[in-house]
Order: structure tokens, then C-alpha cells, then sequence
């Protein structure tokens, strides 16, 4: 077919519309390089964006902000229970810098310097909380992986039919530059499902939750692997940890 | 639809410098992709797969993606919003396929999000003149058009399923995809570049 043929065929192709023999047509044109289904394809690729953007507004929750920035490994802190209380203690204690200091520039600074604490500390809260909402789960079961390693990550994971998994590990170097670790549910017939990436802290210890509901009658394992930076849609290396899950009843 | 809010979120002059700060590493870039482009991205997700849990997983998966890979983008002329739309769309529909049975491609979803594709596109996509246009014009099509599209575009059924969940003939669908495309192709290519 030639790119006239096609002309009709490119928007398909960009929301995943069109069939064969048009489909195969256009990639062959892109592997060659066809200049004028490229510059085609871009425009509907803008059309696929734009309309993207059509869905009804909805908000987010508050936290969601809070995940995405803990996940990424931005803001990373550990904290004890007490944390609210040094937080508040923190911004008392900028409050009264600041009556005694008329220097602005100071006291911005001491603000944000605040600010940040207590959105580092609220994250972790965050996350805490959604841990232990799952380690409570009345329905929750257990898997533990590692126990009998010569060199670890060790740990266990929790999987909760409606909250989601935990997964807590030791001994879990940080991925180097350009890896991220990333969680797979396996199930018991069919392909590992990607669970989503993380990042150990530097000591080696990881503290991760994918939230959602598993059906754990239907689920083999938990599992980690490394992968490349952004992650993959299927393992491409040996995992690391892997945590069999015990069959109910 | 009330798409202003959205169009006025979009800081388009400060797209670049913030693709150049997620290139640097800098944490707070990301955390103002995500004020910048949080909620659209959110939204499209939402209408995807219906449920506020998943779509939060998906956010967040979709927001560690591109901080992941922003080095592949051109923060010259790359439209890091039109990117993050379709990384986005990809983790919803690789969800919903997951969820109903249906065959997953993931090469193929790897393929049509890889950041170069990106690289040739405005910078300020989503806020220019052409999207107006677009958006205008989605609200103009026919109601089945508009439900074809909304149906491809956010559910990913393919044509056949859209005829049997229609109850429709498979030829009354693919001309009422058609036509509706050529409404949306024509107002992009007749916009004036903002």
C-alpha cells in the first residue's frame, strides 16, 4: 500500500484501532522511514493526546502527591512515632525565631526549611499508616522469603485480598544508577503482573506498598526484580526475592 | 466538560526548564510535574479504569515512568504533557486488559510511549490552539461518534467489541469511527499553531 492508501488508517493506529493488513502496513513504512506516514503519525499522535485530556476533572486525594514524591525516593525519611510532635515543636520553635528576628530572608528560609520537614514526615506517616492498614487486615496473609539464603534480601510480604501487599525487606542494597527494583504479583496460571518500582533506603531496608485488591486464591508469589530505570512490562532478569504464597483453606 | 481549569494549570512557558530540572534529578521538578499535570493525569486514569485505588497505583506508576526516563525527552521541543498522557493511557489500558483477560501487547504499549515520539511535538500541546480546537470539536460530533471514541480512546475496545457492545453492525461502527476521526483530523490541521 502506498502512504495515500494509508491516509486514512493513522489516527486508528494512534488509539490502537487499526487492523491488519493497514496496521502492519503503516509500521513497516515507520521501520523504513517513510517520512509522510512519520509526519502523519505525529499529528495523530497529537490528536491521541489531546484527547486525553477530554476526561471529566476529578481531584486526586491529598496523599497521592505525598506517594509519588516517597516512592521516587525524593524526601526519603525515616521517622519514629513522635514525628508529628517534632514537627510542631520545629515550626513553634521557627515562630519564635521569628519574633525575635526581624531579618525576613532568615525566617524564609527557616519556614521552608520546616515546610519540608513536615511534608518528609507526613509522607512517611502516609505510608505507615497504609502498612499497617494492611498488616491488621483481619484476612491477611503471610510469606516470608530470604530465610535461608547465604546472602540475602530477606523479609517477608503481606497480602491483604483488599488493601493491597507489603512488602518489608533487609539487606536490600539501593539499585544502582539507572535500576529500580520492581514488584511483580504472579499469579498461578498466567504472566507476572507488574506491581509497581521502588527504591531501598541506603541502610538496605525497603518498606513498600502496592495498594488494590489481589485475589489471593488466584496468586503463586510475590516477587522483585531489577530493572532497568522506569521499569519493564515483564521480568527481564532473575528475581531477587521471591515469596511463595500459601494456599488458603 | 469543563476543560479551563486544566488549560490554565498548564504553566506551557515553564515546560521546558522543568523537563531540564527532571533531567538534572531535581526532586522538585517532580513534585511540580505533578501539580502542573497531577490532576489531568489522575483524570484520564479515573475515567479509564473506574476505580479511585487503582487509578492512584496508576498515577503513581505513570509519574515514576517519566521521572525514571525524562533524560529520553527533548526538552527543547518535546511535549512532556502529551507524554505523560500517553504513558498514562498505557498503564490504564495494560490494567484493563489485565483485569478482563484480554490479550496484552506490551511491546506494543513500550513502543507507543517511548519519549521520542514525543520529541517532534509542541512543547505546549495540551494548552495550544489545536487542542482548544479538538476539545471544541469532540463536544460537536454526534453522540455516536462521540461514544465510538470515548469507548476506543478510554476503554480500548477494538472496533468489533465496540459493535457488540453497541449492538451495532461492525460496518455502522467503523463509519461512525471514521467520520468522527475526520472531524477531529480536520480541526487539528486547520488550527492555527498557538
Amino acid at each position: 500500500m502506498n502512504c495515500d492508501q494509508l491516509r486514512e488508517h493513522y489516527e486508528l493506529y494512534a488509539i490502537g484501532l487499526a487492523e491488519d493488513p493497514e496496521r502492519s502496513e503503516i509500521r513497516e513504512h515507520l521501520d523504513r522511514g517513510c517520512e509522510v506516514c512519520m509526519a502523519e503519525l505525529k499529528l495523530a499522535r497529537e490528536l491521541a493526546s489531546i484527547l486525553g485530556a477530554t476526561a471529566p476533572l476529578a481531584e486526586p486525594s491529598a496523599k497521592l502527591r505525598r506517594r509519588i514524591l516517597a516512592s521516587a525516593g525524593v524526601e526519603p525519611r525515616r521517622l519514629g512515632w513522635w514525628a508529628p510532635f517534632w514537627a510542631v515543636a520545629a515550626i513553634c520553635a521557627i515562630f519564635a525565631a521569628a519574633f525575635f528576628n526581624s531579618r525576613e530572608k532568615d525566617l524564609g528560609r527557616e519556614l521552608a526549611r520546616a515546610q519540608e520537614q513536615v511534608r518528609g514526615q507526613t509522607i512517611e506517616l502516609t505510608r505507615l499508616n497504609e502498612a499497617f492498614a494492611i498488616l491488621s487486615g483481619p484476612d491477611t496473609t503471610e510469606a516470608s522469603f530470604g530465610g535461608a539464603q547465604p546472602q540475602p534480601p530477606k523479609g517477608k510480604v503481606f497480602v491483604n485480598p483488599t488493601q493491597g501487599v507489603l512488602l518489608m525487606a533487609s539487606n536490600l542494597p539501593p539499585a544502582r544508577t539507572g535500576k529500580i527494583y520492581e514488584m511483580w504479583i504472579i499469579p498461578k496460571k498466567g504472566m507476572p503482573m507488574p506491581a509497581g518500582l521502588f527504591q531501598s533506603a541506603m541502610e538496605g531496608t525497603a518498606l513498600y506498598v502496592r495498594r488494590g485488591a489481589v485475589d489471593l486464591n488466584a496468586t503463586g508469589a510475590v516477587a522483585v526484580t531489577l530493572e532497568n530505570a522506569g521499569g519493564a512490562p515483564q521480568p527481564t532478569s532473575t528475581p531477587i526475592i521471591v515469596a511463595a504464597i500459601p494456599s488458603r483453606g | 466538560m469543563t476543560l479551563l481549569p486544566i488549560l490554565l494549570a498548564l504553566d506551557v512557558e515553564g515546560d521546558r526548564k522543568l523537563v531540564e530540572r527532571l533531567q538534572r534529578r531535581d526532586p522538585q521538578a517532580l513534585a511540580e510535574l505533578y501539580e502542573r499535570y497531577g490532576r489531568l493525569v489522575y483524570s484520564l486514569i479515573l475515567r479509564m479504569v473506574r476505580d479511585t485505588g487503582v487509578a492512584e497505583d496508576l498515577v503513581q506508576e505513570t509519574f515514576l515512568r517519566v521521572w525514571n526516563r525524562a533524560q529520553s525527552l527533548d526538552a527543547e521541543k518535546g511535549s512532556v504533557g502529551a507524554w505523560l498522557v500517553a504513558v498514562a493511557r498505557n498503564r490504564a489500558i495494560d490494567y484493563q486488559r489485565s483485569t478482563t483477560g484480554r490479550a496484552r501487547n506490551t511491546l506494543e504499549l513500550e513502543t507507543a510511549e517511548h519519549p521520542a515520539l514525543f520529541s517532534d511535538m509542541e512543547k505546549d500541546l495540551l494548552a495550544s490552539d489545536k487542542a482548544r480546537r479538538v476539545k471544541a470539536a469532540m463536544e460537536k460530533l454526534s453522540a455516536n461518534q462521540r461514544q465510538v471514541i470515548e469507548l476506543a480512546y478510554f476503554e480500548g475496545l477494538s472496533q468489533t467489541e465496540m459493535a457488540d457492545r453497541m449492538g451495532q453492525p461492525l460496518g455502522t461502527v467503523k463509519t461512525w469511527v471514521r467520520a468522527a476521526l475526520k472531524v477531529l483530523r480536520h480541526e487539528l490541521g486547520a488550527a492555527v499553531p498557538a
